[in-house]
């Protein structure tokens, strides 16, 4: 009988485990860093991580919706995301992932983005979600983050 | 076997084999060289409704106040307020973007293409692994096609009759074109 229970929880593990496997999906590279860095650090001193690898996780609250190539990550503070851009092709993301959560791994870039480049960024994001964008909500040039993404699991 | 016999035996069976590879990549290729202009993978739409314009204090209160006047009675897969006055809510396939001092809400539907998506995800190698060791094969195949068909014909139709001038004019197209990018 001991044996029977013994036998039966193994079997229950090893089912939880596949389940939990198969809700999670990897994409990429396979993630090495062991520690996460939360968004809001890498807004408040940007320079500190500019060119170092981090790993991120959050919700995934927009999706490159043409060919899968960048995912936006919802800040641990409200009102700020982070862009995961990946090479195109080297991973493909479906819209099947938004509003999901992600733990995402790559390079931080910090770049002063012109006024010129915010709108054509803010343009090119409103025809691919069929939206508008306001040219006026450009006020002046600003600092750019984005992780140039290696890998990610999405669970 | 003659080396021409065997070229043509070679061009003829892999031609019957990469007929279907040929399809999926010719037909995804059309479809996303067009990415610009429509979304070849996805079917999206938009539905706008109206509501009462939301008053809670904090996301929370917020995301149970935005549940409950859409009669919304599934719990989201997440929420998040992008700015002080936007408060999306997200479903799988779906998203609602709550305008939250007017109320309005944008409802975003995602579905994939039927046949297109599995099409294009297999043009964009989005599964990598064994697919990445198939679309190599393939690429071998059209090298072999290519040089294969060059040598089916003898005579004043073959390659050296009026193919080596059509051969040229094919290899022009692509030589030009980068020469056009050059200068342009």
């Amino acid at each position: 009988m001991r044996r029977v229970v013994m036998v039966a929880v193994m079997v229950a593990c090893a089912a939880v485990a596949v389940t939990m496997a198969a809700q999670e999906k990897k994409f990429g590279a396979a993630l090495t860093l062991t520690e996460v860095t939360k968004v809001s650090d890498i807004y408040a001193n940007p320079e500190k991580f500019s060119g170092k690898r981090v790993q991120v996780q959050g919700p995934i609250v927009d999706v490159c919706a043409m060919m899968g190539c960048w995912l936006a990550l919802g800040s641990d503070k409200e009102f700020e995301t982070i862009r995961f851009k990946v090479e195109d092709g080297v991973i493909v993301f479906p819209m099947s992932v938004k509003g999901k959560n992600a733990k995402v791994e790559g390079i931080i870039s910090v770049e002063t983005l012109t006024v010129a480049q915010q709108i054509a960024q803010g343009e090119e994001h409103a025809k691919e979600q069929k939206t508008t964008f306001d040219r006026k909500t450009v006020t002046g040039p600003k600092v750019g983050i984005q992780i140039k993404g290696e890998g990610a699991i999405v669970f | 076997m003659k080396w021409r016999r065997l070229n043509n035996v070679l061009h003829r069976d892999v031609g019957y084999l990469i007929v279907g590879l040929t399809l999926v990549f010719g037909v995804s290729g059309l479809a996303l060289n067009h990415a610009a202009d429509w979304n070849p993978s996805y079917r999206q739409t938009q539905t706008v409704v109206q509501i009462a314009p939301l008053t809670g204090s904090n996301r929370d209160a917020l995301v149970a106040e935005a549940l409950q006047k859409l009669a919304i009675t599934g719990t989201p897969l997440n929420a998040f307020r992008p700015d002080p006055d936007t408060l999306q809510l997200f479903f799988e396939g779906r998203t609602y973007l709550v305008d939250t001092p007017t109320g309005t809400v944008i409802i975003e539907d995602t579905r994939p293409r039927p046949v297109l998506f599995e099409l294009n995800q297999m043009h964009l190698n989005a599964s990598k692994g064994l697919w990445t060791v198939l679309s190599d094969l393939y690429a071998v195949a059209l090298i072999m096609m290519a040089l294969t068909g060059m040598f089916i014909l003898r005579g004043s139709v073959g390659l050296a009759g009026r193919g080596k001038w059509l051969v040229a004019v094919g290899a022009l197209i692509p030589i030009g074109y980068w020469a056009y990018t050059l200068f342009r």
